[in-house]
């Protein structure tokens, strides 16, 4: 039966070109086998480097908290678009439903526009805003067969109108501060912010791993045709993995809105590329099937040190950006095996 | 027979399928019994695919009746016919490449594993543990599919199919296995044939492959189509291979339907291409040919031969090793289809929607889409000579579209070919490389294709074909070229009224 156990190399498309093996045994298989092993490597080196080049200062308690509680933002926004490239797709609409959630949050919580106080009620309602555009865009991506590109893309700026619309393009500040707390405080010195951004990444790894959505969700990826064949309902997991990014959004928009004490439409811009560079850099293959939520939110984690790190080195901001667009590339160049993709798009 | 007396499992009587041009099934009679392995037989094209496709419900028969078990049924897509216990292993595979072997053999039937709404992995290991072992399979079921080998794959899809019957409570499902050994190696075909009879056991299973040998020595009745009709059916035992081959080739043919009389002997020894010591590793081994100036040449092998590689090598649609692409004199750069082309070197692929044509634009610009260099005035393209060119060679190649500004799109399967060909005749190349040229073609378009191939070889195109039948590489050429294993094995000459039979070519490949 020795036919039958050979492996062989390079059947499938994509699959990641370097495999970094890091010299902890067993828990060294474990890290490789979840596919994050690089991702951890990374995270080593960017700490490393700035540790030595910032002489510690990197490494010290007030700067570890402000790295975690800066990469919860971006890691939940990530976990959002995340879903949607596993899918083979994109996720363009965060800086569009973002908007639209925090104009709200600002004009319903009690704020010093007008009257309007839903207190903790808000939390349903920005969830829902975010989810019903999800919903939107995902029946746009399935029922009417619109890429997921432009279907997104479109949809931002519609909720961009519609959020400067709505908010006349004041600021309002928000009298609220429940939600303060939440974005501001430690628990044993970890911010609180980002303990509920683990909560939510374990909570859907969780989900990916062991329920039959999280199957499909990889079955559509890896061969939407097959997984068709197979019985998977194609429409009704898309339109889910669209509605969740949207939840997601709209939780990422609450706590924008709670950090900065106020609302406006321009809160949601510069989100996007951020997120994208996460997923990518957390080794979410673009071309789906590949990475889960763990991968979104090592990538958020890795580009948050990384631009904390170059904050704290005097690295000009212009520079930062260059940094920040070389990241991305450089990331997909390593996490994807090209060469085997029959046209790049 | 052994199986006189008993009920099939499957029967199908007089189904018919035709496609605009074509009748790929003429009421066709086909049963299936317990615990029996069918040797389905029959050359490219005789329908043997399309009555698969029928058990499994992606093709809807026009005529004739379907029984399951007894009862007449309806089977409307793959998931429905898995319900009734009828499965079938696909050759290119149906596992979802970056999903493990565990996840990929439970897809989309998971809810049984359920414990506490989140699926219980070690309810779903201990399965797939048993289901492995039946098949032999012994690699980490949590390996992706990507990462293990065709024969592993095969097997993992033949364990899926049995443990699916048995979940939707049918008993001796019936698996179908289209072409399972192509990619296997030898130690590998073994052990597949091994497994396929303890399988045997609980299941009936039908095997299309085109190496008569394991065919008659692996099953137990041989079913033989032609032409989309019932040739015969013999018990596999003391069959003779020589017979099965009469039979798949059938009458020999008849009137000049390959305009023989317009076959030209090449003259003189101009070679437009020769082919010196090319080789690449896994597909074919050193390979030496020439085509002469005129010359028709036909390359003739099973799949898994290595011609369609070696064509893709001379496309420079593949890189090979080893060896080198001479054309009109000249040395081609190894995997450079644009330096092929840009050499005077056509090609005709055998998918002529995805490769050979842009189907969103019109014939006029398909046709000139290569010389447009030759259409300028000044910088520009000129639109009356497009026009001109464009109209020239729609009437001479018998185009029938309503108008040059048609979109290929809107062709027949015919016409789409006939362009394809008209945008290679314009742009004056010194070869062709025809793959399946025919395929899906009707029957009148089919004349025309062989009257513009015999046009081109007067013209002194040299042309290397692959036909859909034997009949036809014959018909067609002046010399045939017989791969087998990655190997040339044999050249026949095929002067025209003195050509060989399918026959004596068919021992050759085989």
């Amino acid at each position: 039966m020795t036919g039958l156990r050979e492996k062989v190399e390079g059947g499938q498309p994509v699959r990641p070109r370097i495999r970094f093996t890091l010299p902890l045994g067993a828990a060294g298989e474990w890290l490789r086998r979840a596919g994050v092993s690089g991702q951890i490597l990374s995270l080593i080196i960017v700490i490393a480097i700035f540790a030595i080049g910032t002489r510690g200062r990197f490494l010290s308690l007030a700067n570890l908290q402000v790295i975690l509680s800066l990469a919860a933002i971006p890691t939940i926004i990530a976990v959002g678009v995340h879903q949607v490239v596993v899918l083979g797709g994109i996720d363009l609409s965060v800086e569009g439903v973002v908007a639209l959630c925090v104009v709200f949050v600002g004009l319903l919580m009690q704020n010093k526009v007008n009257a309007n106080n839903v207190g903790l009620w808000i939390v349903p309602i920005t969830l829902g805003i975010g989810g019903v555009a999800g919903f939107v865009s995902g029946i746009c991506n399935t029922r009417l067969r619109i890429p997921s590109f432009i279907a997104t893309l479109g949809m931002s700026w519609i909720l961009w109108g519609l959020a400067v619309y709505v908010s006349r393009g004041q600021t309002v500040a928000i009298l609220d501060e429940r939600f303060q707390g939440v974005v501001t405080g430690t628990v044993a010195g970890v911010p609180v912010i980002a303990l509920v951004a683990l909560a939510l990444v374990v909570l859907l790894q969780f989900i990916q791993d062991r329920t039959r959505f999280g199957r499909y969700l990889y079955a559509i990826g890896g061969d939407e045709v097959l997984a068709r064949q197979a019985g998977v309902n194609i429409t009704r997991i898309k339109i889910a993995v669209f509605t969740l990014a949207g939840l997601f959004y709209g939780l990422a928009a609450l706590f924008l809105s709670a950090r900065l004490g106020s609302s406006q439409a321009i809160t949601g811009n510069n989100l996007l590329f951020p997120a994208v560079t996460a997923v990518a850099v957390g080794g979410v293959a673009l071309t789906g099937g590949i990475g889960g939520a763990k991968n979104a939110a090592l990538g958020a984690l890795i580009v948050t040190a990384l631009n904390d790190g170059l904050i704290l080195l005097n690295v000009s901001p212009y520079a930062q950006e260059a940094v920040n667009g070389f990241v991305l590339v450089a990331a997909v160049a390593l996490t994807i095996d090209r060469r085997k993709l029959g046209f790049i798009k | 027979m052994m199986n006189e007396n008993r009920e099939p499992v499957i029967d199908l009587r007089g189904i018919t399928k035709s496609y605009p041009g074509v009748v790929a099934l003429d009421a066709v009679d086909f049963e299936v019994y317990q615990n029996e392995i069918i040797g389905l037989i029959g050359e490219n094209g005789a329908g043997k695919s399309t009555l698969m496709k029928i058990l499994i419900g992606l093709v809807q028969p026009d005529a004739g009746t379907f029984n399951v078990r007894g009862r007449t049924v309806n089977v409307t897509d793959p998931a429905d016919a898995v319900r009734h216990g009828i499965g079938m292993v696909f050759q290119d595979g149906s596992l979802v490449p970056n999903l493990s072997i565990m996840e990929n053999l439970f897809l989309c039937h998971e809810i049984g594993f359920r414990k506490f709404g989140f699926l219980s992995r070690r309810a779903m290991r201990q399965t797939a543990r048993v289901l492995l072992e039946q098949v032999k399979v012994s690699i980490d079921q949590d390996t992706p599919i990507a990462e293990v080998s065709p024969a592993v794959r095969q097997m993992v899809e033949i364990a899926r199919l049995l443990w699916l019957s048995r979940l939707y409570g049918q008993s001796n499902p019936v698996l179908i296995l289209d072409e399972p050994t192509t990619v296997l190696t030898e130690g590998e075909r073994e052990t597949m044939f091994e497994i396929l009879q303890s399988i045997k056991k609980e299941a009936s299973l039908i095997l299309i492959s085109h190496r008569l040998q394991e065919v008659v020595e692996n099953s137990d009745r041989i079913v033989i189509l032609k032409d989309g009709r019932n040739v015969t059916e013999m018990p596999a035992l003391g069959a003779r291979i020589t017979d099965i081959e009469q039979h798949m080739v059938g009458h020999a043919f008849t009137a000049d339907r390959y305009l023989e009389d317009d076959q030209i002997v090449p003259d003189g020894e101009e070679r437009v291409l020769e082919v010196q010591a090319l080789a690449k590793r896994g597909a074919f081994e050193p390979i030496s040919f020439f085509v002469r100036k005129g010359e028709i040449v036909s390359l003739v092998g099973l799949v898994g031969s290595g011609k369609e590689e070696l064509c893709r090598c001379i496309n420079g649609l593949a890189k090979a090793d080893a060896g080198s692409v001479i054309l009109g004199g000249r040395k081609l750069a190894t995997g450079s289809p644009r330096d092929a082309v840009a050499s005077g070197e056509g090609h005709i692929p055998i998918d002529r929607r995805s490769e050979g044509l842009a189907l969103g634009m019109s014939v006029a610009e398909n046709v000139n889409l290569l010389v447009l260099d030759r259409l300028k005035s000044g910088f520009l393209v000129n639109p009356a000579r497009e026009k001109r060119n464009a109209t020239q060679w729609i009437e001479e190649c018998r185009i029938k579209t309503p108008s040059a500004g048609t979109l290929c799109a809107n062709l027949s399967g015919g016409n789409q070919q006939k362009t394809v060909i008209a945008k290679w005749l314009s742009s004056r190349v010194k070869l062709l490389v025809l793959d399946h040229p025919t395929r899906g073609v009707d029957v009148g378009a089919k004349d025309d294709i062989y009257r513009l191939i015999r046009r081109l070889a007067r013209q002194g195109i040299g042309m290397l074909v692959m036909c859909d039948t034997l009949e036809e590489d014959l018909g067609l050429s002046n010399r045939m070229l017989v791969m087998k294993d990655g190997r040339l094995v044999g050249e026949l000459s095929c002067p025209p009224k003195r050509k060989p039979s399918p026959k004596d070519v068919i021992g050759l490949i085989v």
